[in-house]
């Protein structure tokens, strides 16, 4: 299209030709006469170099429009100009048809000076630009020239576009307001016409259930909206730049609740609410890009942020998300319950219904009513409580998680995981076979050797999440193995494997702790290995038991050499630290039991056996039982018994010492059985006074009666009767008199052991039960009534001393009333001499009765007379001395006073 | 397991293990009890527990050291409150010292030599 009707050319192509000077060939231009004073004179008048009509060109002065009429204004300096070159008689510029070409040419591009001269298309340019399709720069075309300032433009584009929105935004207002003024018309239509259907049919419940259902997302609704984010989600909010942009999002929120909330009154159906949500995402995604493209550019890029979090709180407030998430409005209830009573009570007055049965129905109906209250109010407190907590659903991460199982479950995992649960673990099989259930595993998990877990006690109901059992239990293994190799690496101390669990330190803090200054030499004197002079361990372990108890009867004969060692007593802290060993040795022990493997593994069981045997000999050594007897007084053994957890060890102990071992330990106890504590103590028992050093003395006689006679016991039990009159030998020549030793309990309870062997002995060869050489138990039964008599003798000035009572009540300054429970101590007594009367021989039973006769009839006095406090205690008198006058073939009944 | 030796500070607690200990405690107050348990803590675990408080009370002494020497010893006795308890959990962050019992038997008439008022007879 030409101005002139010249031929559309190409601006540079001519350009070219005319540089070249190839003017004369040109024939259409040939009319004017083209020359170097006349083509200045052009330049001139097209007034380049000045700005002066830069308004007329660009139409600077007028509004800016949409209709780009570019050729009209430049129409007008065309012909001016063509009117000025005609009249200059010059002849028009060559490129004239090129500069209407350039205004034709509607894409940018077009003004940018193609200096390739490629074939220009700028339709294609056109279709193909980014640019076009933005409405701001097809707005600001008409500045493209570059002759206004960025200013000017950007105000002007404001302009348009805030009036472009404004027009918009109230368009849409008022396209909402009616909207909502209709819906709220349609509602309460909806409302009025619903009351006249319940006023007439009171079975359309099904109306009530979706008020009511609306009701209930109402109030959902608005609870979720006082809901406070997060504090993780506030922390833009600080600067006060953006309390603007929040109070802006909050406005905005609200009215899209507002909204929602009309919305969802009239939509009663589910699926037409989500409709409406879908409407409203779009609607607010409407809005948010127009405020994209808005003017205000700094806050804009702001607001990406901010509409997203909207969005996202918007999202999860719909109903959709929460559509099972009831919560039913007291009030609603209350007035939709006392309507239908209204209306109740309205119909049956019509139809004249009595009196009571109002009242009968109206109480029904008040408790009904009270008890879907209480409902609500339970399933109101439980929503607001989940709502309340989810205030802080995923503020954590479950590498977060994780991470936090992870060094929780690493602070747990232990080489000996049953050890380290011992308690829980022996409670849990306690449990376990209360229950009846089959002794399954300990509740350890354990990762092939070593490393585990113990599970404690057993569940009793299957746990709440399983699922985070499981987890936890897939976790750890997985922290074991790493652990595991870890300690591989690093080495020994438990200590490492622990280290950067929580994190690396920093810089060499941790290397600036206190280093370890004292190295205290721990060879000393808690070493259990003492010299055995004269007893090797061979010759100790096929030697007789006989044998041995000769020995020591030997020895305390004053058959010792020079070639014994004479060492001080072991001290209290000795006694302690050997103790503690011993315990270490016991439990180690222990676990080896546990850990024993089956006979048929072969080797690993001749590992095991060795290893434990070991053990088990170091404990021997420990218990210092084959020291020599005159090392010392107290000897270690006794020492060792001393503490009450001495006392406790020895039953745990004596579980894996073998049974000749076992005799050994036995002799020696009642070699040095004067040298017990709670023998050389008992006389404290006879007080009633009450001290520390009376209830420190029971304590330990309470010990060592329930600990070391009970391990004895199995021995004693086994022991033949050649060795039981030995052993009562030993015992008589070891005390000074035995009839103290008798006053003691636990003397008492040891004699009253050998006395009833000796008895078991003798019915198991009257009946045959165990048979014998007849030639060697007559002599073993001489041997014994030896012993015995001997020790009848020595006991019979003591015998009514050996009752505590008779002890106590020798004591003047106490009332006679403290001894109520005298009867109870006496019972071992009169078990002793029930075994004794067996024993002996009827002179000897004449020696007893004539002693104890007194005695004997003091209690059936007292029990046939009733001066007791009361029918068991009586029974209990009774009982004591039967248990004596039936060994001796009579009856308490037989006495007649 | 093996090291059947002290190593550190606590290995001497763990031998009283089970025995009769004196426990001072922050706040004027003596313990005497088994031990059964305690941690890294000191906490301890104790049966058969006499707690002894001191009420000193210095304006009371300060009146008392001019009556006669007699009046003064009286009211230092009456000072003393005891309680039996028995089973005891002991917060290990009073604890000031623990130590064996027949050790404190021993320190203990020392102990009241300095309570004893001073001769002005």
């Amino acid at each position: 299209m030409s101005f002139f009707g010249l031929p559309d050319r190409n601006l540079e192509e001519e350009r070219e030709r005319i540089r070249n000077g190839g003017l004369h060939e040109n024939e259409d231009v040939a009319v004017y006469t083209w020359g170097e004073e006349s083509y200045d004179g052009l330049g001139d008048a097209l007034q380049e170099g000045g700005d002066d009509f830069n308004d007329e060109t660009f139409g600077g002065t007028g509004a800016v429009g949409k209709d780009f009429d570019f050729s009209g204004q430049t129409r007008l300096l065309e012909t001016q100009q063509s009117r000025a070159t005609q009249q200059s008689k010059r002849p028009a510029l060559d490129s004239t048809p090129s500069l209407e070409s350039i205004w034709d040419d509607r894409s940018p591009f077009s003004v940018l000076p193609r200096e390739n001269g490629a074939s220009r298309q700028p339709h294609q340019h056109s279709q193909y630009s980014p640019f076009l399709e933005s409405p701001i720069l097809h707005q600001s075309s008409p500045s493209l020239s570059g002759a206004r300032t960025v200013q000017e433009i950007e105000a002007e584009m404001r302009a348009a576009v805030q009036t472009r929105n404004a027009s918009q935004r109230q368009q849409e207002q008022q396209q909402h307001a009616l909207r909502l003024q209709e819906e709220q018309f349609l509602q309460e239509q909806a409302l009025l016409e619903r009351f006249a259907i319940e006023r007439e049919e009171r079975e359309r419940e099904q109306l009530h259930i979706q008020a009511l259902q609306r009701l209930q997302q109402q109030q959902a609704m608005q609870l979720r909206g006082q809901r406070t984010p997060p504090p993780r989600m506030l922390p833009v909010s600080q600067s006060p730049r953006f309390i603007d942009q929040r109070q802006l999002l909050l406005l905005q929120q609200q009215e899209e609740q507002q909204l929602q909330l009309r919305v969802q009154q009239h939509e009663a159906q589910l699926q037409e609410q989500l409709r409406m949500e879908d409407l409203e995402r779009q609607l607010r995604a409407h809005q948010i890009s127009q405020l994209n493209q808005g003017p205000t550019h700094f806050t804009h890029r702001r607001q990406q942020s901010g509409p997203t979090i909207a969005e996202l709180r918007g999202r999860s407030r719909s109903p959709a998300a929460y559509r099972d998430f009831n919560v039913v409005p007291q009030s609603a209830l209350q007035q939709r319950l006392l309507a239908e009573l209204a209306q109740a009570d309205y119909i049956r007055e019509l139809q004249g219904v009595s009196q009571a049965e109002q009242e009968v129905l109206r109480a029904e109906a008040m408790r009904k009513i009270v008890e879907t209250e209480k409902m609500e109010d339970k399933r109101r407190r439980k929503a607001a409580k989940i709502a309340h907590m989810s205030r802080y659903n995923d503020l954590m991460t479950q590498s977060d998680k994780d991470f936090i199982t992870r060094i929780q479950v690493s602070q747990l995992v232990t080489p000996d995981p049953y050890a380290d649960d011992f308690y829980a673990q022996v409670y849990g099989a306690i449990l376990r076979s209360r229950m009846g259930l089959q002794s399954q595993d300990d509740r350890v998990l354990k990762f092939g050797s070593g490393g585990g877990i113990s599970l404690g006690a057993p569940q009793k109901a299957p746990t709440r999440r399983p699922n985070a059992m499981q987890r936890m239990e897939q976790q750890v293994e997985r922290i074991v193995n790493n652990a595991r190799r870890r300690e591989e690496e690093k080495g020994l101390h438990s200590l490492h494997s622990l280290q950067g669990a929580l994190g690396k330190t920093s810089g060499r803090s941790y290397k600036a702790a206190p280093r370890q200054l004292l190295q205290v030499d721990d060879n000393g004197a808690s070493s259990p290995t003492h010299p055995h002079p004269h007893i090797s361990k061979e010759d100790a372990k096929d030697r007789d038991a006989a044998q041995e108890v000769a020995r020591l009867s030997r020895e305390t004969l004053g058959n010792h050499g020079g070639n014994v060692v004479r060492k001080d007593p072991l001290t209290h802290r000795q006694v302690l630290t050997i103790l503690e060993t011993l315990y270490d040795l016991v439990l180690k022990v222990e676990q080896m039991r546990r850990d024993q493997p089956l006979e048929e593994e072969g080797e690993i069981y001749e590992r095991w056996k060795t290893e434990c045997d070991a053990v088990v000999e170091q404990l021997w050594e420990g218990l210092q039982v084959m020291v020599p007897l005159e090392t010392s007084n107290p000897h270690p053994f006794v020492s060792l018994l001393q503490p009450s957890k001495g006392k406790k060890l020895l039953p745990r102990l004596t579980r894996h010492i073998d049974h000749p071992r076992m005799l050994t330990l036995m002799t020696l106890l009642v070699a040095c059985f004067t040298q017990m504590d709670v023998v050389k103590e008992a006389p404290l028992l006879d007080s009633l006074d009450e001290s520390s050093e009376r209830a420190e003395t029971d304590r330990q006689t309470q010990a060592f009666l329930t600990s070391v006679l009970q391990s004895i016991l199995p021995v004693v039990t086994k022991l033949e009767l050649h060795i039981v009159t030995a052993l009562l030998g030993l015992l008589i020549d070891r005390s000074e008199n035995i009839g103290l030793l008798a006053q003691t309990k636990p003397g008492l309870a040891l004699l009253t052991l050998f006395l009833s062997r000796v008895e078991v002995i003798k019915q198991a060869w009257a009946t045959g039960a165990e048979p014998v050489d007849p030639i060697s138990a007559a002599g073993y039964l001489e041997q014994w009534q030896a012993v015995f008599d001997q020790f009848f003798v020595l006991l019979t000035p003591h015998l009514l001393r050996l009752f505590p009572s008779s002890r106590i009540a020798l004591q003047p300054h106490h009332p006679a009333t403290v001894a109520l429970a005298i009867d109870i101590i006496d019972q071992p007594v009169w078990q002793f001499l029930a075994a004794l009367a067996l024993q002996a021989v009827p002179e000897q039973h004449q020696v007893l009765v004539t002693s104890l006769r007194e005695k004997v009839l003091e209690n059936v006095v007292s029990a046939n007379k009733g001066w007791v406090a009361g029918e068991e205690e009586r029974r209990t008198k009774l009982a004591n001395v039967n248990l004596f006058l039936h060994a001796l073939g009579l009856d308490s009944s037989q006495i007649t006073l | 397991m093996e090291t059947s030796s002290i190593q550190e500070p606590f290995d001497l607690i763990r031998l009283s293990l089970s025995e009769r200990v004196f426990v001072k405690l922050r706040g004027d107050r003596e313990l005497t009890g088994i031990l059964h348990a305690y941690d890294g803590h000191m906490n301890l675990i104790m049966s058969d527990v006499e707690e002894t408080i001191m009420i000193v009370d210095e304006a009371t002494t300060a009146v008392n050291v001019r009556d006669d020497d007699h009046e003064i010893s009286r009211l230092i006795i009456e000072q003393v409150a005891k309680r039996k308890v028995e089973m005891l959990f002991v917060r290990g962050d009073g604890v000031i010292l623990v130590s064996h019992r027949n050790s404190v038997l021993c320190a203990l008439p020392l102990k009241s030599k300095q309570v004893s008022p001073p001769s002005r007879t």
